[in-house]
């Protein structure tokens, strides 16, 4: 076990090598200029060719590689062409935001999706499994932002019970900060929900259908026990997987959600970086959130031990 | 326990107000007004041209001078002052009680210094630091300013966005940002409550001495009446409007035009026409490369461009937008009507064929460079290609991002070569009254904006205006300017906007300004 975390950890640390330089090449080629975009839309060639000189985008790209590398690899993220502000001090500030939604969503996703999951296998071919299919197909079709405005109307402007956008630290009060997530965390997990609730029904099935389910049946297991005992621990390793999988996808769906919703998290700092041309953090952001996505798959790979006995590496 | 039907109905409703409550607070919180306005990313008014950054600005810096109402310069900062007989030599003395937000005093030392950073990169600064044989500190409250010639109306100069700072963030080169945000204006920056690209936060300056004069423009008093200001970034147009309809703002700066007509029908929401004169939207031609480096197809176009067909599309409701025609701008004292009759009603196709055929032109490539990512110049320039088109054109877009094509315009190769012949823009109407400060009046080539026109005869007319003394001069002086532009056709204006802001009914006092930019004095919330 501890030579295989040993050569993930590894094999992380070369592949986070490539994306860092593809990162680079992909931001530093892109069409755009950030001294451009800084001067304003009505500057002179004197003021662009002047920030221009200041920022060193004038270097040649191996040399401003060189200094980035150099950089990261002294934990320094730069700091943001724009603001002047270091950028780990950014990505501190919106970090909350986006991990309270994520976390959030995530937890809503997946306790609904495998509850729902396992309800639709229960019942499988009646109406609950038929009502399930139906929803399951709505909440991964209809897009997070059409989802996200019908629930502001209802719920944030018609009766007014929940606030229409924005974010509620966690320290100026638990009841304000659950209550802006509310519907962010809705909007976004519709579609998560559908997508573990087809896995884990599919997964649940075939276990189901096992010969082991029915001895436990004869034995006279009751169905709670023949569903969450037996069942969803043998169902459980591509269930897990497909949770590892919705992360990237979660990533996407956060960056929308964080706009509907005007919420200052990871995702709308990225964009703005992204149309500014601020390269230190669209860089940085790349860099954490593929090491990130790298990580948990060696999570999920290290958990289906745990679920499956017989699974060794 | 058991949890009947009623119990949980009863448990929901309950959870849903103690939700509710926060929101229901933040409404009634009359002290602090929130906004939303345009993402702030740069700080420093020196160091980008961009309006967000000017409304930041104006919140926390003050000013020498300031346009009023009728863009006459009054002193803001400025106490006592007084010109030389020849017009050479102009002392100023800072009034009481000014200080900055780090409570020291502001000195005629900082204002020296704020004047020469603004003069690296600002065209009317770089006029006056050319002409200055000096700029002088003689006292902690009195600096002197001593020309080589007179350059005009030196105060004209001074009332232009030119907001002071402290010595030592003067002294940083023009091409450095500063980043302290410590002015002396009616309202303090809040560093710990901003988050950068998301919301920007100002307290109320308690050491702030409003001028006695009533407010009028971006000079008089300036009264910080809320304690707090608040501006959001909320970059999703259904977003904002719903927080303006739910009440978590009181304001939202620039309401995209499809959501008018809902914010007009609401009883709650006012919209308002704030900026002055508005923008004045204009094609700007390559003179470098053919064809429009012939005069005859830069006239041909003044003959095509309809502009009530462009107000239909840029200003459909005719409140937010009309035509302009004087290469002045409509709302300036040197508007005139001088050799615009001509192409004034535009949408003549025939005479524009005309030209065009006179012109040579035999069916060159002309490239419109397209920015996708602004909605407006993207819808402009469409509708321009299509007119180009129907004159027998060979008009073609090339989309692209702002930002790309603020680097492709530095092209002045021929298209084959990434080059370019037309853009479009805008400009602030009140900009157009002065041609020493806006970059669009220089024909040098070389020193000129781009497209780098050539016209000799204009720019010895140009170089008579900071001479000039008199009103009536400078108008005079301004008929004849516009006579030689519209003959040479340096560009070509499509339409003016006024885009409208949107508030709640109980947001009032709002200042009305001679630009686009947004003043944040004075406003308050009433009961209702």
């Amino acid at each position: 076990m501890a030579s295989y975390i040993y050569r993930r950890l590894f094999s992380a640390i070369a592949v986070m090598a490539m994306v860092g330089i593809f990162i680079f090449l992909l931001v530093r080629l892109a069409p755009g200029d950030p001294a451009v975009v800084m001067a304003g839309r009505n500057a002179t060639e004197q003021i662009v060719n002047g920030i221009r000189e200041h920022l060193g985008l004038n270097q040649p790209l191996p040399v401003q590689f060189i200094h980035w590398l150099s950089a990261m690899l002294h934990g320094d993220f730069g700091t943001s062409i724009f603001s002047g502000r270091p950028v780990f001090e950014l990505l501190a500030q919106r970090l909350a935001p986006t991990v309270s939604l994520s976390v959030l969503t995530l937890a809503l996703s997946v306790s609904v999706g495998v509850f729902f999951g396992i309800l639709a296998a229960w019942r499988d071919g009646g109406f609950v499994d038929r009502l399930l299919t139906v929803f399951s197909a709505f909440g991964y079709s209809v897009p997070v932002f059409v989802i996200g405005y019908f629930l502001v109307y209802v719920l944030a402007i018609s009766v007014a019970w929940l606030p229409v956008q924005g974010y509620a630290p966690m320290d100026e009060g638990v009841g304000d900060w659950f209550a802006h997530l509310i519907l962010p965390t809705v909007a976004l997990s519709l579609p998560f929900i559908a997508f573990v609730a087809r896995v884990t029904r599919a997964s649940m099935l075939e276990v189901l259908s096992e010969d082991y389910m029915r001895t436990a049946a004869a034995k006279g297991a009751s169905s709670c026990a023949m569903l969450f005992h037996h069942a969803l621990r043998n169902a459980g390793v591509p269930i897990l997987t497909v949770i590892g999988i919705s992360f990237a996808y979660l990533i996407g769906g956060v960056v929308l959600t964080e706009t509907v919703f005007n919420i200052p998290g990871v995702g709308r700092l990225v964009v703005d970086a992204i149309n500014n041309r601020d390269y230190p953090i669209i860089q940085s952001v790349l860099i954490l959130t593929s090491g990130l996505y790298v990580l948990i798959n060696l999570a999920v790979d290290l958990t289906y031990t745990l679920i499956d006995p017989r699974i060794r590496y | 326990m058991t949890i009947t039907r009623r119990t949980l109905m009863q448990s929901v409703l309950a959870a849903g107000a103690v939700l509710a409550a926060p929101s229901i607070l933040r409404a009634q919180d009359k002290q602090a007004i929130r906004m939303i306005m345009g993402d702030i990313q740069i700080f420093d008014p020196v160091f980008t041209t961009s309006q967000n950054t000017f409304n930041h600005a104006m919140a926390v810096y003050d000013t020498l001078f300031a346009l009023d109402a009728d863009l006459v310069p009054q002193p803001q900062m400025v106490g006592n002052w007084s010109a030389s007989d020849d017009k050479k030599a102009y002392t100023f003395e800072l009034r009481d009680g000014l200080s900055w937000h780090d409570r020291t005093p502001v000195t005629a030392a900082d204002c020296v210094a704020s004047i020469r950073r603004w003069g690296q990169v600002e065209p009317s600064g770089q006029l006056l630091l050319k002409h200055a044989a000096n700029i002088v500190a003689t006292n902690d409250r009195t600096f002197v300013i001593t020309l080589n010639e007179a350059v005009g109306s030196l105060t004209d100069i001074l009332a232009k966005p030119l907001f002071m700072m402290r010595e030592q963030d003067a002294k940083l080169p023009a091409t450095e940002q500063v980043t302290t945000n410590i002015g002396s204006g009616p309202y303090k920056f809040n560093a710990e409550l901003t988050r950068p690209g998301s919301r920007v936060v100002y307290d109320r300056n308690e050491q702030y001495v409003p001028r006695n004069e009533p407010s009028s423009g971006f000079a008089g008093a300036k009264i910080a009446k809320a304690e707090q200001v608040i501006w959001e970034n909320i970059s999703d147009p259904q977003t904002a409007l719903a927080a303006l309809q739910a009440g978590e703002v009181d304001f939202w700066a620039e309401p995209v035009a499809d959501l008018f007509s809902v914010i007009e029908s609401s009883d709650n929401l006012v919209l308002d026409t704030l900026g002055g004169n508005g923008s004045d939207w204009v094609v700007r031609m390559n003179f470098l490369q053919p064809p429009f480096n012939n005069v005859k197809m830069r006239q041909a176009l003044l003959y095509l461009i309809d502009q009530k067909a462009f107000l239909s599309l840029m200003a459909p409701d005719e409140k937010f937008g009309r035509p302009v025609a004087s290469t002045f701008g409509t709302g300036s004292p040197y508007s005139n009507d001088v050799n615009i009759e001509w192409f004034k009603e535009g949408g003549d196709l025939e005479k524009a064929k005309q030209l065009i055929a006179e012109s040579g032109y035999a069916g060159e490539k002309v490239v419109i460079l397209d920015p996708t990512d602004w909605r407006d110049g993207d819808v402009a320039s469409q509708l321009f290609a299509s007119v180009l088109q129907k004159a027998g054109i060979n008009a073609e877009l090339a989309p692209m991002t702002w930002s790309e094509l603020a680097v492709r315009r530095g092209n002045k190769g021929p298209v084959e070569d990434g080059g370019w012949n037309f853009f479009i823009t805008t400009f602030s109407d009140y900009e157009m009254r002065d041609p020493m400060a806006t970059s669009l009046f220089v024909m040098n080539s070389e020193e000129a904006w781009y497209g780098w026109p050539q016209n000799d005869e204009f720019e010895v007319l140009r170089g008579k205006w900071p001479r000039t003394e008199t009103k009536t001069e400078r108008q005079a002086l301004a008929r004849e300017m516009q006579r030689i532009w519209w003959d040479y056709v340096p560009i070509v204006f499509l339409c003016q906007t006024k885009a409208p802001s949107a508030r709640n009914k109980h947001l009032v006092d709002i200042i009305s300004t001679p630009a686009p930019e947004r003043a944040i004095w004075n406003m308050r919330k009433v009961e209702g």
